[in-house]
Formats: structure tokens, sequence, C-alpha cells
């Protein structure tokens, strides 16, 4: 009986060691496909940055100090990522609204949309203040 | 007894089998596990957003330094600055993202400065405009608590050097060489005007002197002008640099 049984061991024994190194593959690409997502985009880092960049040669403060929001809408589509959606409110140090227009370049289609506060100092001799909000979200 | 050990051999082979199997799918397990956990942590590796604001913040002083020193060297009050950097704070006060911030700028009132400005306009062929002020940023939120200094010094400097030539006509050609810099770099001068001293006045030099500046592209200006003045030669550059800060420099052009 020994005997005749123990081929079928040899063969449940070597299915077992294929079976552990298959479950190891099998976990490994797992992890390996659960890593190639996407990085998930840290929208606030990104907001700030297009400020910023806007900000660093005083275009930002010059568009808002003089009203143009139509410039300051497509230098933003400039330097924010493709497919972000934004909406932007200008406010004085008061927090009075100075933006009337929506500066949008579109509705938010996405739940997930990440806000952005930001002090804007002119560069103009006759200094101006403002309180930006800067409303993201990328177009799903 | 030997023909026992094969046959004890020969049955042990399959678990041999089993713990080798073990032994690499624990390898290659733990390989991956460790090379995935080093990328991850690279990859999601979080920018605080207290720093996005310090890093703003420091932008925004910069340009309301930047602000108030074209203000004051353009013929303002060098209280401006102070009067400016209140108006920041307030609206810095505002701000309510990260929790309750606050920004105090203090200004410098040694070392030339006064009111945190400095226009030191001198007649050795130097010239220098410059703001400097410390800050304190404090946020103090649920998720971030943060306190961080630092400081903003703006300066706009020029430097001219020269001699003159006296002509068969009697006339002086003079010829300088202005280097236009900010904060230690070269800068474009959105504008560059030449005055001599003449009788007791500055006069600007223009095309019936037959000025020529020459932009070499790297904050250098070659000037050339012919004037009819006795001696000395005294010459005076103004620039306004491409933030509009205003500096001044005098010199009194050698015979070369």
């Amino acid at each position: 009986m020994r005997r005749e049984n123990r081929g079928q061991i040899r063969v449940i024994e070597a299915f077992l060691a294929v079976l552990i190194i298959f479950s190891a593959f099998t976990v490994s690409a797992n992890l390996t496909v659960s890593q190639n997502r996407p990085p998930r985009i840290d929208l606030a880092s990104v907001g700030t940055e297009a400020l910023m960049t806007l900000d660093s040669d005083g275009t930002l403060g010059y568009y808002i100090a003089n009203g143009n929001w139509t410039a300051l809408r497509e230098a933003l589509s400039l330097v924010l990522p493709i497919g972000t959606t934004f909406n932007l409110t200008v406010y004085d140090e008061y927090t009075q609204r100075i933006s009337e227009a929506a500066v949008s370049n579109g509705g938010f289609n996405s739940q997930d949309i990440c806000f952005v506060e930001y002090v804007c100092a002119s560069r103009n001799p006759v200094f101006s203040s403002y309180i930006v909000h800067l409303e993201l979200a990328v177009a799903s | 007894m030997r023909s026992r050990k094969e046959t004890l051999k020969r049955n042990s082979s399959g678990q041999l089998l089993i713990v080798a199997a073990l032994a690499i799918a624990l390898l290659i397990s733990s390989t991956t596990t460790y090379v995935y956990e080093v990328t991850r942590v690279t990859d999601n590796a979080p920018s605080s957003p207290a720093s996005n604001l310090a890093l703003a913040m420091k932008q925004t002083t910069r340009n309301a330094m930047i602000s108030s020193l074209a203000n004051a060297s353009n013929g303002g009050a060098i209280s401006v600055l102070a009067s400016n950097l209140a108006e920041l704070s307030e609206a810095v006060s505002h701000l309510s993202q990260f929790g309750i911030c606050s920004l105090a700028g203090t200004i410098l009132n040694e070392s030339g400065y006064a009111s945190g400005v400095r226009l030191e306009w001198g007649a050795s062929g130097l010239g220098a405009s410059s703001a400097y002020a410390n800050f304190t940023l404090q946020v103090h939120g649920e998720a971030s608590k943060m306190t961080m200094r630092f400081q903003i010094n703006v300066t706009t400097s020029i430097a001219i050097n020269g001699s003159y030539v006296t002509l068969g006509s009697g006339e002086k050609n003079v010829s300088l060489i202005c280097y236009v810099g900010n904060d230690g770099l070269p800068s474009l001068a959105e504008s560059l005007r030449v005055f001599y001293y003449d009788a007791g006045n500055w006069t600007q030099a223009g095309a019936l002197n037959g000025l020529a500046v020459k932009d070499r592209g790297d904050g250098t200006y070659s000037v050339s002008f012919t004037v009819a003045v006795a001696d000395p030669v005294q010459v005076s550059v103004q620039a306004i640099d491409s933030q509009g800060i205003f500096v001044r420099a005098d010199i009194t052009c050698p015979a070369s």
C-alpha cells in the first residue's frame, strides 16, 4: 500500500512546491501592478507652484492690479498641467472680493477638489496685496 | 544499514523539495516587497502644505520689498516699507487654510539702513539702492504648527568707470562703462540716463552730445558722448532696473 501511494505523494509534494512558488510570483506581480498606478498628483503643491511661477516676475500682481482676468486665466491654463480645471477668486487684504468675473477654465466634474490660498504682493511702486483663492480639480 | 539510509533519503526528497520551494518563494516575496517599499516611500513623499506656504510667503515678501524700494528710490518716503509690510501682515492674518497665520516684519535700522532702506548714491562711481527686513512667519493650526524666520534683502547696484579724451575742437569725448546689478546678478536697465556737470547744473546728455549707449547683454553698458566743459569732467549715471528700482552713481572722469 505504501509503495503504491509513494508515487501519488511525490506528485502531491511536487504540486505543493509548484503552488508555493507560483503563489510567490502571484503576490509579487500584484505588488508590481499596484505600484504601476499613476502617482496621485499633489494638487495643492501644483497650485501653489503655479501661482508662485506667475508671481516670480510680478505677473500675477500685475494682472490682478489691472483687472486683466482674461490674461490671468490664460496664464494659469499655461502653467497648470493639462487636464486640470481651476476656479480663481481674488480678494483684497480685507477679504473684499475684487474679481467680479469668474477666473475659471470650466466646471468641476470631480469630487476631489483641492483648495489653495495664496497672498500676492504687487511689485508696483504703489503697493497692493491680494488674497488669492484657487480651487483645483483633475478633469475626469 | 546502507539501503535503509538510501530509503530514508529517497522518502524525504519530496519534503526537501517543498522546503526548497518555500525558501525560493520567501526570497522572491521579500525581494519584491523590499523593492516595492523603497519605491513607494519615494513616490508618496508628501510635500508639507506648510512648507508650500513658507515658500510662497518668501516670494510674497520679496515682491513687497521690491515694491517698497521702487517707491522709495524714486522719490517716495522711506517709511513706505514699514507701511507696506503692515498691509501685507494684515492680508496674511486673513489666511485660514492652515490655521491662524501671522507675519511680522522687522525693518533694519543699522549698517546704513534707515527704516529698512539704504540709498547710497555715491560720487565714487558706486551706487546702491537696498531694502532689508527680517520676517517671522507663524502658523498655528490643528494639523501644522510652524515658526519660520527669514531675511529678505533686495539690492540694485550700479558701478561706473570712465575717462575722457580732449578732441581737436577742445570738446571732450567721455567714455563710460556702467554695470547694473540686482542682488549680485547682472540686471537689465529699463532706463539709463547720463548727466554731466556744467556751470553748476547737471545737464542730461542726449543726441546733441552724440550720446551712444551700447547694451552688452551682461548688465554692462558702454556709454560715450561729447561735451564742451571745463575740467573736472563730472558725470552722473541714473538707471532704473527691470524691477523699477532707481539707482545712481557719480564719477569724476580722469583724462586718458
